[in-house]
Protein backbone atom coordinates (compact mmCIF):
# COMPACT_ATOMS: atom_id res chain seq x y z
CA UNK A 1 0.00 0.00 0.00
CA UNK A 2 2.43 2.08 1.14
CA UNK A 3 4.42 1.74 -2.46
CA UNK A 4 1.06 2.18 -4.34
CA UNK A 5 1.29 5.42 -2.51
CA UNK A 6 4.67 6.15 -3.40
CA UNK A 7 3.64 5.45 -6.99
CA UNK A 8 0.76 7.71 -7.30
CA UNK A 9 2.63 10.69 -5.80
CA UNK A 10 5.39 10.05 -8.25
CA UNK A 11 3.37 9.51 -10.88
CA UNK A 12 1.69 12.85 -10.58
CA UNK A 13 4.66 15.06 -9.87
CA UNK A 14 5.65 16.42 -13.76
CA UNK A 15 9.20 15.52 -15.33
CA UNK A 16 11.56 17.62 -12.99
CA UNK A 17 14.94 17.40 -11.14
CA UNK A 18 13.58 15.67 -8.04
CA UNK A 19 13.21 12.87 -10.07
CA UNK A 20 16.61 12.04 -9.78
CA UNK A 21 17.24 12.92 -5.90
CA UNK A 22 18.70 9.63 -5.41
CA UNK A 23 21.64 10.63 -7.83
CA UNK A 24 24.71 12.78 -6.73
CA UNK A 25 25.88 14.86 -9.27
CA UNK A 26 29.17 15.21 -8.15
CA UNK A 27 30.48 12.88 -10.22
CA UNK A 28 29.18 14.62 -13.73
CA UNK A 29 30.44 17.87 -12.59
CA UNK A 30 33.98 17.12 -11.49
CA UNK A 31 34.59 15.30 -15.21
CA UNK A 32 33.00 19.19 -16.31
CA UNK A 33 35.09 20.84 -14.69
CA UNK A 34 38.36 18.82 -15.97
CA UNK A 35 37.59 18.90 -19.28
CA UNK A 36 37.27 22.92 -18.77
CA UNK A 37 39.33 24.52 -21.21
CA UNK A 38 39.19 21.48 -23.94
CA UNK A 39 37.80 22.67 -27.31
CA UNK A 40 35.45 21.32 -29.71
CA UNK A 41 37.25 20.86 -32.19
CA UNK A 42 36.76 17.15 -31.99
CA UNK A 43 33.13 17.01 -30.67
CA UNK A 44 33.27 12.63 -30.32
CA UNK A 45 35.82 12.57 -28.15
CA UNK A 46 34.80 15.41 -26.19
CA UNK A 47 31.76 13.61 -25.23
CA UNK A 48 34.00 10.00 -24.89
CA UNK A 49 36.05 11.58 -22.18
CA UNK A 50 32.82 13.37 -20.96
CA UNK A 51 30.69 10.68 -20.46
CA UNK A 52 32.64 7.41 -20.83
CA UNK A 53 33.36 7.01 -17.05
CA UNK A 54 28.90 7.34 -16.11
CA UNK A 55 26.72 4.94 -15.08
CA UNK A 56 23.48 6.72 -16.19
CA UNK A 57 21.84 8.94 -18.88
CA UNK A 58 21.19 11.55 -16.68
CA UNK A 59 24.70 12.07 -15.14
CA UNK A 60 26.01 11.60 -18.85
CA UNK A 61 24.00 14.49 -19.65
CA UNK A 62 24.28 16.47 -16.90
CA UNK A 63 28.51 16.20 -17.79
CA UNK A 64 27.84 17.51 -21.52
CA UNK A 65 25.58 20.12 -19.57
CA UNK A 66 27.28 21.34 -17.41
CA UNK A 67 30.01 21.31 -19.74
CA UNK A 68 28.32 24.06 -22.01
CA UNK A 69 27.22 25.93 -18.94
CA UNK A 70 30.92 26.56 -18.21
CA UNK A 71 32.82 26.99 -21.41
CA UNK A 72 30.21 28.83 -24.24
CA UNK A 73 29.86 32.19 -23.50
CA UNK A 74 26.80 34.42 -24.75
CA UNK A 75 27.49 36.99 -27.22
CA UNK A 76 25.72 39.99 -26.50
CA UNK A 77 26.73 42.05 -29.51
CA UNK A 78 25.83 39.21 -31.73
CA UNK A 79 22.42 38.63 -30.11
CA UNK A 80 21.59 42.72 -30.54
CA UNK A 81 22.90 42.43 -33.92
CA UNK A 82 20.27 39.91 -35.08
CA UNK A 83 18.08 40.83 -32.76
CA UNK A 84 17.85 44.38 -34.81
CA UNK A 85 17.71 42.03 -38.53
CA UNK A 86 15.29 40.03 -37.23
CA UNK A 87 12.42 42.87 -36.50
CA UNK A 88 13.57 44.20 -39.96
CA UNK A 89 12.70 41.67 -41.84
CA UNK A 90 10.00 40.46 -39.81
CA UNK A 91 7.25 40.82 -42.44
CA UNK A 92 9.06 40.00 -45.41
CA UNK A 93 10.38 36.25 -44.72
CA UNK A 94 12.61 36.08 -48.13
CA UNK A 95 14.95 38.61 -46.68
CA UNK A 96 14.49 37.21 -42.90
CA UNK A 97 15.27 34.05 -44.68
CA UNK A 98 18.73 35.15 -45.99
CA UNK A 99 19.65 37.27 -43.42
CA UNK A 100 19.15 33.81 -41.13
CA UNK A 101 21.11 32.07 -43.46
CA UNK A 102 24.07 34.51 -43.67
CA UNK A 103 23.77 34.84 -39.82
CA UNK A 104 23.67 31.24 -38.93
CA UNK A 105 27.40 30.21 -40.62
CA UNK A 106 29.04 33.39 -38.46
CA UNK A 107 27.02 32.07 -35.16
CA UNK A 108 28.72 28.37 -35.73
CA UNK A 109 31.87 29.82 -36.87
CA UNK A 110 32.14 31.42 -33.48
CA UNK A 111 30.78 28.86 -31.55
CA UNK A 112 33.64 26.15 -32.56
CA UNK A 113 36.52 28.94 -33.01
CA UNK A 114 35.58 31.19 -29.98
CA UNK A 115 33.16 29.15 -28.15
CA UNK A 116 31.18 32.05 -28.23
CA UNK A 117 26.95 31.68 -28.95
CA UNK A 118 23.42 33.12 -28.65
CA UNK A 119 20.86 30.67 -27.40
CA UNK A 120 20.47 28.56 -30.64
CA UNK A 121 24.02 27.95 -30.78
CA UNK A 122 23.82 26.62 -26.79
CA UNK A 123 20.57 24.48 -27.72
CA UNK A 124 22.75 22.99 -30.80
CA UNK A 125 25.58 22.40 -29.39
CA UNK A 126 23.92 20.99 -25.92
CA UNK A 127 22.00 18.81 -28.77
CA UNK A 128 24.79 18.03 -31.10
CA UNK A 129 27.04 16.86 -27.93
CA UNK A 130 23.83 14.71 -26.07
CA UNK A 131 23.07 12.81 -29.50
CA UNK A 132 26.85 11.90 -29.79
CA UNK A 133 26.06 10.00 -26.33
CA UNK A 134 23.22 8.50 -27.42
CA UNK A 135 21.30 10.72 -25.83
CA UNK A 136 18.16 11.85 -26.98
CA UNK A 137 17.81 15.49 -26.98
CA UNK A 138 15.56 17.90 -28.85
CA UNK A 139 15.93 21.83 -29.27
CA UNK A 140 12.89 23.72 -28.49
CA UNK A 141 12.23 27.25 -30.51
CA UNK A 142 9.67 30.03 -28.43
CA UNK A 143 9.28 32.72 -26.70
CA UNK A 144 11.51 33.63 -23.26
CA UNK A 145 10.24 36.39 -21.28
CA UNK A 146 12.93 38.63 -19.02
CA UNK A 147 12.31 42.00 -17.86
CA UNK A 148 13.88 43.30 -20.99
CA UNK A 149 11.84 41.78 -23.39
CA UNK A 150 9.15 43.66 -24.56
CA UNK A 151 6.55 41.57 -24.02
CA UNK A 152 3.50 43.57 -25.57
CA UNK A 153 4.78 44.09 -28.63
CA UNK A 154 4.92 40.12 -29.25
CA UNK A 155 8.49 39.99 -30.71
CA UNK A 156 9.18 37.57 -33.16
CA UNK A 157 10.27 33.97 -31.39
CA UNK A 158 13.24 35.23 -29.58
CA UNK A 159 15.19 32.34 -27.13
CA UNK A 160 15.71 28.24 -28.19
CA UNK A 161 15.80 25.81 -25.17
CA UNK A 162 16.51 22.07 -24.57
CA UNK A 163 13.97 18.88 -24.23
CA UNK A 164 15.67 16.02 -23.16
CA UNK A 165 14.51 12.25 -22.84
CA UNK A 166 15.60 10.28 -19.13
CA UNK A 167 14.40 6.97 -18.25
CA UNK A 168 11.34 7.35 -21.31
CA UNK A 169 10.38 11.01 -20.01
CA UNK A 170 11.34 14.17 -21.21
CA UNK A 171 12.41 17.24 -19.24
CA UNK A 172 13.35 20.71 -19.87
CA UNK A 173 16.85 22.54 -19.61
CA UNK A 174 17.64 25.90 -20.69
CA UNK A 175 21.84 25.92 -21.12
CA UNK A 176 21.54 29.45 -22.17
CA UNK A 177 20.12 31.05 -19.11
CA UNK A 178 22.07 28.85 -16.80
CA UNK A 179 25.29 29.68 -17.68
CA UNK A 180 25.17 33.25 -16.99
CA UNK A 181 24.19 36.85 -17.67
CA UNK A 182 25.57 40.12 -19.36
CA UNK A 183 26.90 42.52 -17.32
CA UNK A 184 23.62 45.63 -17.46
CA UNK A 185 25.94 47.89 -17.96
CA UNK A 186 28.83 47.01 -19.93
CA UNK A 187 26.62 44.37 -21.76
CA UNK A 188 30.09 41.83 -20.99
CA UNK A 189 29.38 37.80 -20.45
CA UNK A 190 29.81 36.79 -16.90
CA UNK A 191 29.54 32.94 -16.27
CA UNK A 192 27.30 32.54 -13.54
CA UNK A 193 26.02 29.43 -13.43
CA UNK A 194 22.38 28.76 -12.24
CA UNK A 195 21.67 25.18 -11.71
CA UNK A 196 17.81 25.91 -11.54
CA UNK A 197 17.00 25.64 -15.23
CA UNK A 198 18.34 22.53 -15.30
CA UNK A 199 15.57 19.49 -15.76
CA UNK A 200 13.41 22.74 -14.28
CA UNK A 201 10.01 22.05 -13.13
CA UNK A 202 7.69 22.37 -16.03
CA UNK A 203 5.06 24.59 -14.59
CA UNK A 204 7.74 27.17 -13.03
CA UNK A 205 9.22 26.96 -17.01
CA UNK A 206 5.99 27.76 -18.75
CA UNK A 207 5.76 31.24 -16.57
CA UNK A 208 8.84 32.50 -18.86
CA UNK A 209 9.13 29.72 -21.49
CA UNK A 210 6.77 29.70 -24.25
CA UNK A 211 7.36 26.85 -27.15
CA UNK A 212 5.91 27.23 -30.79
CA UNK A 213 4.98 23.81 -30.72
CA UNK A 214 3.12 23.34 -27.80
CA UNK A 215 3.94 19.43 -26.74
CA UNK A 216 7.07 20.74 -25.62
CA UNK A 217 5.12 22.24 -22.30
CA UNK A 218 5.03 19.19 -21.16
CA UNK A 219 1.85 19.60 -18.50
CA UNK A 220 -0.05 17.12 -19.84
CA UNK A 221 -4.20 17.32 -18.88
CA UNK A 222 -3.23 21.62 -18.52
CA UNK A 223 -3.85 24.06 -21.34
CA UNK A 224 -2.16 27.06 -21.65
CA UNK A 225 -2.67 29.82 -23.91
CA UNK A 226 -0.29 32.53 -25.60
CA UNK A 227 -1.66 35.48 -24.04
CA UNK A 228 -1.67 33.83 -20.26
CA UNK A 229 2.16 33.44 -20.71
CA UNK A 230 2.16 37.49 -22.33
CA UNK A 231 -0.15 38.25 -18.88
CA UNK A 232 2.17 36.33 -16.64
CA UNK A 233 4.50 37.73 -13.99
CA UNK A 234 7.93 38.35 -14.22
CA UNK A 235 10.37 35.38 -13.26
CA UNK A 236 14.17 36.33 -12.23
CA UNK A 237 16.92 32.93 -12.52
CA UNK A 238 16.55 33.42 -8.66
CA UNK A 239 13.22 31.64 -8.56
CA UNK A 240 14.70 28.70 -10.41
CA UNK A 241 16.87 28.12 -6.97
CA UNK A 242 14.28 29.14 -4.74
CA UNK A 243 10.34 27.74 -5.54
CA UNK A 244 9.13 24.51 -6.99
CA UNK A 245 6.13 26.65 -8.44
CA UNK A 246 4.59 30.07 -8.91
CA UNK A 247 0.86 29.61 -7.67
CA UNK A 248 -0.53 32.96 -7.84
CA UNK A 249 -1.08 36.13 -8.68
CA UNK A 250 -1.16 34.50 -12.54
CA UNK A 251 -0.68 37.89 -13.91
CA UNK A 252 1.84 40.74 -13.51
CA UNK A 253 -0.68 43.70 -14.20
CA UNK A 254 -2.80 44.58 -11.51
CA UNK A 255 -5.68 47.43 -10.83
CA UNK A 256 -6.44 47.64 -7.25
CA UNK A 257 -8.68 49.48 -4.78
CA UNK A 258 -7.33 51.05 -2.24
CA UNK A 259 -6.91 49.01 1.02
CA UNK A 260 -7.88 45.84 -1.02
CA UNK A 261 -5.90 42.57 -0.59
CA UNK A 262 -4.06 41.00 -2.86
CA UNK A 263 -2.78 37.52 -2.22
CA UNK A 264 0.48 35.36 -3.68
CA UNK A 265 1.11 32.33 -3.28
CA UNK A 266 4.70 29.84 -3.76
CA UNK A 267 5.80 26.87 -3.33
CA UNK A 268 9.02 26.60 -1.83
CA UNK A 269 12.43 24.66 -2.61
CA UNK A 270 13.38 24.31 1.04
CA UNK A 271 11.90 26.24 4.28
CA UNK A 272 13.27 29.99 4.95
CA UNK A 273 13.01 32.40 7.35
CA UNK A 274 9.98 34.86 7.70
CA UNK A 275 12.49 37.48 8.02
CA UNK A 276 13.91 36.84 4.76
CA UNK A 277 10.96 38.01 2.41
CA UNK A 278 10.62 41.43 1.31
CA UNK A 279 9.28 43.60 -1.25
CA UNK A 280 11.01 46.25 -3.16
CA UNK A 281 8.11 48.50 -4.20
CA UNK A 282 9.27 51.58 -6.76
CA UNK A 283 6.54 54.02 -7.31
CA UNK A 284 8.13 56.26 -9.88
CA UNK A 285 9.85 58.38 -7.54
CA UNK A 286 11.90 56.03 -5.22
CA UNK A 287 12.50 52.44 -4.14
CA UNK A 288 11.69 51.27 -0.46
CA UNK A 289 12.17 48.25 0.63
CA UNK A 290 9.25 46.90 2.59
CA UNK A 291 7.36 43.65 4.51
CA UNK A 292 4.00 42.29 3.06
CA UNK A 293 1.36 42.50 5.47
CA UNK A 294 1.26 39.04 6.51
CA UNK A 295 3.97 36.62 5.50
CA UNK A 296 2.84 32.90 6.42
CA UNK A 297 5.54 29.67 6.10
CA UNK A 298 3.62 26.16 6.05
CA UNK A 299 5.96 23.67 5.55
CA UNK A 300 7.12 24.69 1.95
CA UNK A 301 3.92 26.94 0.66
CA UNK A 302 4.64 30.33 1.23
CA UNK A 303 1.28 33.14 1.79
CA UNK A 304 2.17 36.92 1.25
CA UNK A 305 -0.80 39.09 1.59
CA UNK A 306 -0.86 43.28 1.02
CA UNK A 307 -2.74 45.90 0.39
CA UNK A 308 -1.83 49.61 -0.29
CA UNK A 309 -2.59 51.99 1.64
CA UNK A 310 -2.34 55.32 -0.93
CA UNK A 311 -3.06 55.35 -4.77
CA UNK A 312 -0.29 55.21 -7.15
CA UNK A 313 1.55 52.86 -9.44
CA UNK A 314 3.79 50.34 -8.24
CA UNK A 315 6.42 48.12 -9.53
CA UNK A 316 6.22 45.45 -7.05
CA UNK A 317 9.59 43.25 -6.74
CA UNK A 318 9.76 39.93 -4.27
CA UNK A 319 12.66 39.40 -2.88
CA UNK A 320 13.66 36.23 -0.68
CA UNK A 321 16.82 37.20 0.76
CA UNK A 322 19.21 38.72 -1.59
CA UNK A 323 17.42 37.06 -4.71
CA UNK A 324 14.76 38.70 -7.14
CA UNK A 325 12.47 36.33 -7.29
CA UNK A 326 9.78 37.68 -9.55
CA UNK A 327 8.10 41.46 -10.10
CA UNK A 328 4.12 42.31 -10.14
CA UNK A 329 2.62 45.72 -11.65
CA UNK A 330 -0.39 47.21 -8.86
CA UNK A 331 -2.31 50.50 -10.27
CA UNK A 332 -4.39 50.97 -6.92
CA UNK A 333 -6.97 53.53 -7.25
CA UNK A 334 -9.18 55.34 -3.94
CA UNK B 1 9.86 -52.69 -18.25
CA UNK B 2 7.01 -50.54 -19.69
CA UNK B 3 6.20 -48.55 -16.46
CA UNK B 4 10.57 -47.43 -17.60
CA UNK B 5 9.86 -46.57 -20.84
CA UNK B 6 7.66 -44.57 -20.30
CA UNK B 7 9.51 -42.60 -17.71
CA UNK B 8 12.12 -42.62 -19.76
CA UNK B 9 10.57 -41.21 -23.01
CA UNK B 10 9.09 -38.30 -20.38
CA UNK B 11 12.67 -37.62 -19.40
CA UNK B 12 13.48 -37.36 -23.35
CA UNK B 13 10.09 -35.16 -23.53
CA UNK B 14 11.18 -33.42 -20.39
CA UNK B 15 14.78 -32.63 -21.89
CA UNK B 16 13.64 -31.53 -25.49
CA UNK B 17 11.13 -28.79 -24.00
CA UNK B 18 13.66 -27.60 -21.72
CA UNK B 19 15.83 -27.65 -24.86
CA UNK B 20 13.08 -25.78 -26.77
CA UNK B 21 12.90 -23.31 -23.85
CA UNK B 22 15.96 -22.64 -24.31
CA UNK B 23 16.63 -22.82 -28.02
CA UNK B 24 15.25 -19.34 -28.45
CA UNK B 25 18.38 -17.32 -27.39
CA UNK B 26 21.01 -19.87 -28.14
CA UNK B 27 19.44 -19.39 -32.10
CA UNK B 28 19.42 -15.75 -31.67
CA UNK B 29 22.97 -15.91 -30.58
CA UNK B 30 24.33 -18.64 -32.99
CA UNK B 31 22.81 -16.31 -35.93
CA UNK B 32 24.28 -13.22 -34.64
CA UNK B 33 27.96 -14.87 -35.22
CA UNK B 34 26.46 -16.29 -38.47
CA UNK B 35 25.31 -13.36 -40.21
CA UNK B 36 29.18 -11.90 -38.69
CA UNK B 37 31.34 -14.20 -39.83
CA UNK B 38 29.86 -14.20 -43.01
CA UNK B 39 29.92 -10.50 -43.89
CA UNK B 40 32.27 -9.55 -41.18
CA UNK B 41 35.10 -7.80 -43.62
CA UNK B 42 36.81 -5.79 -41.14
CA UNK B 43 36.21 -2.95 -43.29
CA UNK B 44 38.21 0.12 -43.00
CA UNK B 45 36.12 3.08 -43.82
CA UNK B 46 37.85 6.39 -45.33
CA UNK B 47 35.97 9.41 -47.37
CA UNK B 48 35.48 13.27 -47.99
CA UNK B 49 32.93 15.11 -46.43
CA UNK B 50 31.88 18.18 -48.87
CA UNK B 51 29.44 20.90 -49.05
CA UNK B 52 28.39 22.93 -51.93
CA UNK B 53 31.46 25.48 -51.49
CA UNK B 54 34.28 22.60 -50.62
CA UNK B 55 35.51 20.27 -48.10
CA UNK B 56 33.86 19.86 -44.67
CA UNK B 57 36.99 19.68 -41.43
CA UNK B 58 35.73 18.88 -38.15
CA UNK B 59 32.59 16.84 -39.13
CA UNK B 60 32.17 14.68 -36.81
CA UNK B 61 32.05 10.59 -37.43
CA UNK B 62 30.73 8.09 -35.23
CA UNK B 63 29.26 4.66 -35.24
CA UNK B 64 25.57 4.15 -34.17
CA UNK B 65 25.11 2.83 -30.70
CA UNK B 66 28.60 3.15 -30.04
CA UNK B 67 31.07 6.17 -28.51
CA UNK B 68 33.51 5.32 -31.23
CA UNK B 69 34.00 8.21 -33.77
CA UNK B 70 36.31 10.67 -35.98
CA UNK B 71 36.26 13.66 -37.18
CA UNK B 72 37.31 14.96 -40.71
CA UNK B 73 40.40 17.01 -40.92
CA UNK B 74 41.39 20.16 -42.87
CA UNK B 75 40.83 18.39 -46.90
CA UNK B 76 37.39 17.12 -45.37
CA UNK B 77 38.75 14.03 -45.19
CA UNK B 78 39.01 10.84 -42.63
CA UNK B 79 40.09 6.94 -41.65
CA UNK B 80 37.56 5.47 -39.16
CA UNK B 81 39.56 4.25 -36.88
CA UNK B 82 37.60 1.37 -35.87
CA UNK B 83 37.80 -2.12 -38.56
CA UNK B 84 33.38 -1.94 -40.01
CA UNK B 85 31.17 -4.68 -40.90
CA UNK B 86 28.84 -4.27 -43.10
CA UNK B 87 24.95 -3.28 -41.66
CA UNK B 88 27.28 -0.95 -39.66
CA UNK B 89 25.70 2.28 -39.79
CA UNK B 90 28.19 5.85 -39.67
CA UNK B 91 26.24 9.10 -38.07
CA UNK B 92 27.60 12.12 -39.92
CA UNK B 93 26.93 15.08 -37.88
CA UNK B 94 27.80 18.85 -37.82
CA UNK B 95 26.71 22.01 -36.42
CA UNK B 96 23.66 23.64 -38.78
CA UNK B 97 24.01 20.96 -41.41
CA UNK B 98 21.91 17.72 -41.33
CA UNK B 99 22.66 14.33 -39.96
CA UNK B 100 23.16 11.82 -42.09
CA UNK B 101 23.64 8.06 -41.52
CA UNK B 102 25.64 5.87 -44.17
CA UNK B 103 24.97 2.73 -44.09
CA UNK B 104 28.43 0.09 -44.64
CA UNK B 105 27.42 -2.19 -47.44
CA UNK B 106 30.43 -4.44 -47.97
CA UNK B 107 31.46 -3.06 -51.15
CA UNK B 108 32.32 0.46 -50.61
CA UNK B 109 35.58 1.47 -48.46
CA UNK B 110 35.21 5.00 -49.29
CA UNK B 111 32.59 7.40 -48.68
CA UNK B 112 32.04 10.27 -50.47
CA UNK B 113 29.62 12.62 -48.87
CA UNK B 114 27.68 15.80 -49.79
CA UNK B 115 26.01 17.13 -46.69
CA UNK B 116 23.48 20.23 -46.80
CA UNK B 117 22.62 22.30 -44.75
CA UNK B 118 20.12 22.30 -41.90
CA UNK B 119 16.97 24.72 -41.87
CA UNK B 120 17.88 26.39 -38.20
CA UNK B 121 16.13 29.41 -36.70
CA UNK B 122 19.09 31.39 -35.08
CA UNK B 123 18.15 33.51 -32.19
CA UNK B 124 19.06 34.48 -28.79
CA UNK B 125 17.88 36.09 -25.54
CA UNK B 126 20.01 36.60 -22.77
CA UNK B 127 18.77 36.31 -19.25
CA UNK B 128 18.98 39.18 -16.95
CA UNK B 129 18.69 40.09 -13.03
CA UNK B 130 17.70 43.65 -14.02
CA UNK B 131 14.39 44.58 -12.28
CA UNK B 132 11.59 45.10 -14.27
CA UNK B 133 10.90 49.23 -14.32
CA UNK B 134 7.32 50.35 -15.48
CA UNK B 135 7.36 52.99 -18.52
CA UNK B 136 5.64 55.87 -16.66
CA UNK B 137 4.42 59.30 -18.18
CA UNK B 138 4.77 61.01 -14.90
Amino acid sequence: MRYLLLFLVAFQSHAQISDFDHINFSKSDQIALMHKNEELDNMPELVYNLTSELDTDVERFRAIYMWVCHNIANDYTLYLKNKRKRNKYKNDSIKLKAWNDRFKKDVFRKLLKQEKTICTGYAYIVQQLANLANLDCEIVHGYGKTSMTNIESLDPPNHSWNAIKLDGKWYLCDPTWASGIPEPETNIFRFDYNDGYFLSNPKLFIINHFPQDQKWILLENETHSFDEFLAAPILYGKAYTNLVEHDTPKQMHHLLHKDEKISFKYQLQKTINVESVSFLIDDGYSNKRTKPNSISIDEQSLTLEHQFDTNGFYDVHLYIGDDLISTYTFKVKG
Amino acid sequence: MKTLTIKKITQLLGIMMITALFSNPIYAQNKDVASSTVTSQDITIKGKVMDENGPLPGVNIVLKGSKTGAVTDVNGEFTFPKSLSSGDVLIFSFLGYDKQEIKIDGKTTYINLLMSNDIIEIMGAPSTDKPYKSKRSN
